[in-house]
């Protein structure tokens, strides 16, 4: 057990799912266009097209700024960010996955050397040499998104690996095929995007200006049909039953499917008139189309991460960091249930004894106390999923932003004194996206008195829920 | 309290592997990191004197920066994979009682890595008009080194995160104080070693560009002579501040004798080094950037002792990690590590190779090796889906 970082304005689950989301558009990005670049380059060579060199050129240097640099930025800071908001959660990864993840550091080598030789040599070496360097940026491309997709889709089904402990058995998990596939399929409309910001920026009349918009358009369409189709046949029938009730469930903010849904729309729309409109096609409509796919994928991307909800390792470890089940084959012992009886305070790294909280504070009440014990326990148990103090609200006038606040949850279902915060704790079991409090009855009297006191703070003047989520 | 912090799953592989991969890839992150620190200072003071050969050269290292913290970001993701593995309690300790800088961490790199950006798009901004840029750039660059620095030196205190988590018994879960710091430590691994791996990179490039054809050996040949005074003022300055590192955390580890012995043997090595490169400095590069590398390992090494002595107080060894051989990741990391190198290898031998000549002409030899790379890159799919059908249909 670490310290917790709950945030600051901000909820530390926002930082990783803001970060997380810009680096799914830029790394996805760089695999499709390598491959798009590399079609592109082919044609070049085979039909001595000079002119494309133009596009691949503008969209190299593009490339290697934004996705591979700031995408590598995005992706340590995914790191950062997971490893501050639940670092139990990554632990567990790393140590099944950490030379997956070394494997997965060659290839991003290869991209990152491989997009300043191709950049840099665009014209000086031969164009056999040079198509080799987009082969190669293409398959390392690849690479990196197949090997994270393993560790990824492990989070939500981790299949065998929860019996054998097998790191194999935990990577190539049921949903790990149709996941690699879709995500393939679902980059090309990701690219077309790109390829339609670089393109509409050549001068009207460049040579291949429309043709380069209509590769796109199609290639990103077929992107789309065969992502939407893998979702809907392969990879939704392949989650757990609990998953998909949690689809439909309310712990899924209700803007996040007409998110998606426009932009699955947009994408449809914009990749169809860029077919057969190429040459109305203009910058502004491609960098429009750009944001509503990054919002889509921002729902996208929360929508993966719910549905995994209590855990962080879907039958292993749940999302207040504490291991749930054996596993005989690694010689992991649970803790729940063994903190459900003796309690968790003293009793873990970093969570003080009950009589050694606010002891600086020689005037607190024992009613003080309690709220101070309290504090400490729904920070630990509660603070990974919600927010649950006035440090991670930004607050305007007499409302506040915020996520999943236990405040305006307890107002919402009227639960607003210890008592009634109490027993509704006691039977929280009972949604599909929550596990059972851990800790002994007297700590659980102390996160209601504590979230009472919560309630109050967050409502000094009147409710106004703006943030939930 | 740190073995029960110890993941339950342990390490995948025998952990003192992690041990020396951790120092090797930690090597090669720190040169690029301080690399763009130095490039971007010696810009901007290149950019202030306006003298046209410093101007020059001010405008190259000005487009070399982005370049180099791309590769020090990416050079970084191995050491961070490792450092967890290992370390797992110490890093996480660290970054959950600094996570607010922690995390913004990212975003301040982003900021730098821009701005430095500015400045190579605007080709190296002709005669300086972007000397705002430069500033702003190296002044985020070296932020986030202090934030690092501050991770690295909360994590070395186990004893002191209670106290700083919750004081008083209260917890603080804000993540923004800056708990721990030594900042003769931090001169001596950010300016000063930015001084140094930047004055290596610079004779290495002129040594490299001096092999062309179409070089301008006055200028190349005055390049490196630069490289080489900045090494001449900067390692001595790198052996005082090393000796007060050993002064100021020594005593803290029992380590002050060692810590003085490395920073003095290193700063009269390295001082030594540039001096013997009086005569044609230039031809010396290859030669600097190796003595430079191997600075950096005994750095690393020292690194890696004062973190071991450190936990050895609290019973904390590498050697007792709990640890499984798990094969399927040894097979995966073994397979792609002969691909990664090769295909690595050939990209490196395309840069080079192309950059000595006018027409960017690349040999025969790198041409074969580049093929066969390939290939294995593409064979690499077929072993992965194979190893994956067997995965799935077998191992449930």
């Amino acid at each position: 057990m670490y310290p917790v970082w709950e945030g600051m304005f901000i909820h530390s689950a926002m930082y990783v799912a803001i970060i997380a989301t810009f680096h799914v558009l830029a790394s996805h990005l760089t695999v499709a266009a390598a491959w798009f670049n590399l079609y592109i380059e082919r044609r070049a060579v085979r039909e001595n097209r000079e002119e494309l060199y133009e596009y691949l050129k503008r969209s190299a240097l593009g490339l290697m700024v934004f996705a591979y640099v700031f995408g590598a930025m995005a992706g340590v800071g995914i790191w950062q960010s997971t490893t501050a908001a639940n670092p139990r959660g990554i632990s567990t990864l790393i140590h099944n996955f950490v030379l997956y993840w070394g494997s997965e550091w060659y290839m991003f080598l290869i991209d990152v050397i491989g997009i300043i030789a191709y950049y840099y040599t665009l014209g000086r070496v031969g164009k056999q040499t040079h198509l080799r360097l987009a082969w190669l940026l293409a398959l390392g491309g690849s690479g990196t998104l197949a090997i994270i997709v393993g560790i990824l889709s492990f989070k939500l089904t981790p299949g065998a690996w929860l019996e054998n402990g097998l790191s194999l058995a935990g990577f190539f998990n049921p949903t790990f095929w149709p996941q690699v596939l879709m995500r393939f399929a679902f980059m090309f409309v990701i690219t077309s995007g790109w390829s339609l910001i670089i393109a509409t920026g050549l001068p009207r009349g460049f040579f291949e200006r429309e043709k380069i918009i209509r590769y796109a358009g199609a290639i990103g369409l077929i992107g789309l049909v065969v992502g939407v189709g893998i979702w809907f046949l392969w990879y939704q029938p392949t989650l757990p039953a609990h998953a998909r009730s949690i689809m439909s469930s309310r712990a899924i903010v209700p803007i996040t499917y007409p998110l998606i849904i426009t932009g699955v729309v947009a994408a449809a729309a914009t990749l169809t008139f860029s077919y057969f409109r190429p040459q109305l096609q203009r910058r502004w409509i491609a960098l429009t189309f750009m944001v509503l796919l990054q919002a889509a994928i921002f729902g996208a991307e929360r929508v993966r991460e719910v549905i995994r909800k209590p855990d962080i390792i879907s039958g292993y470890i749940s999302s207040n960091q504490l291991l749930f089940a054996d596993l005989p084959a690694r010689g992991v012992e649970r803790e729940e249930q063994r903190l459900k009886e003796i309690g968790m305070l003293g009793n873990l790294p970093f969570l003080l004894p009950a009589d050694q909280i606010d002891v600086a504070n020689i005037s607190t009440t024992d009613a003080q106390r309690q709220i101070a014990v309290g504090h400490v326990l729904v920070v630990q148990e509660c603070g990974s999923c919600h927010n649950v103090s006035l440090q991670t609200q930004i607050r305007f006038a007499d409302q506040h932003l915020v996520l999943r606040s236990l405040a305006d949850l307890f107002v919402l279902r009227q639960r607003t004194t210890a008592a009634d915060i109490d027993a509704y704790i006691k039977g929280i079991q009972g949604f599909p996206y929550m596990h059972e409090m851990v800790g002994t009855d007297a700590e659980r009297a102390a996160m209601a008195a504590y979230l009472e006191d919560f309630i109050k703070q967050t409502y000094t003047n009147q409710p106004a829920v703006i943030g939930q989520k | 309290m740190l073995e029960m912090m110890r993941d339950p799953l342990g390490a995948p592989f025998f952990p003192v592997v992690f041990q020396a991969l951790l120092v090797v890839t930690w090597v090669l992150h720190i040169h690029f990191v301080t690399g763009a620190i130095g490039s971007s200072t010696f810009s901007i003071y290149a950019f202030w004197r306006k003298d046209p050969n410093l101007l020059r050269l001010g405008r190259i290292t000005a487009r070399l920066t982005p370049n180099m913290v791309g590769l020090g970001i990416v050079t970084g993701i191995a050491p961070l994979l490792f450092v967890q593995t290992i370390y797992d309690p110490l890093w996480y300790a660290a970054n959950t009682l600094t996570g607010f800088w922690s995390v913004t961490f990212i975003f301040i790199v982003m900021g730098g890595y821009s701005l430095a950006y500015l400045l190579f798009y605007l080709k190296g901004s002709k005669d300086g008009r972007l000397l705002w840029s430069a500033v702003a750039s190296l002044v985020l660059l070296s932020f986030a080194g202090w934030v690092m620095h501050v991770l690295h030196q909360v994590s070395i205190r186990p004893d002191q995160w209670m106290s700083w988590y919750a004081p008083g018994g209260v917890i603080d879960t804000r993540g923004v104080q800056f708990h721990a710091y030594d900042v003769p430590r931090l001169l001596f691994l950010l300016p000063l070693q930015a001084g140094l791996s930047f004055a290596a990179t610079l004779m290495f490039v002129s040594w490299y560009l001096r092999q062309r054809v179409d070089a301008d050996p006055t200028f190349l040949d005055w390049t490196a002579g630069v490289g080489r005074r900045i090494g001449l003022w900067v390692a001595p300055l790198y052996g005082v501040f090393g000796l007060l590192w050993a002064f100021t955390e020594g005593p803290e580890f029992g380590l002050t004798a060692f810590i003085a012995v490395v920073a003095i043997v290193l700063g009269i090595g390295l001082f030594a080094f540039f001096w013997l490169q009086n005569k044609q400095p230039v031809r010396a590069g290859a030669k600097a950037l190796g003595v430079w590398a191997l600075a950096l390992v005994v750095v690393a090494v020292t690194r890696e002792v004062i973190r071991a002595v450190s936990l050895g107080r609290f019973n904390y060894s590498v050697a007792n990690y709990p640890y499984i051989i798990d094969w399927g990741s040894v097979i995966m990391f073994g397979v792609t590590s002969v691909v990664g190198v090769s295909v690595v290898t050939y990209l490196i031998m395309v840069i080079y190779q192309s950059g000595l000549s006018a027409d960017g002409t690349v040999s025969a030899k790198a041409e074969g090796f580049g093929r066969v790379a390939t290939a294995m890159l593409g064979a690499w799919f077929g072993f992965f889906v194979l190893i994956g059908l067997y995965s799935s249909l077998f191992l449930r």
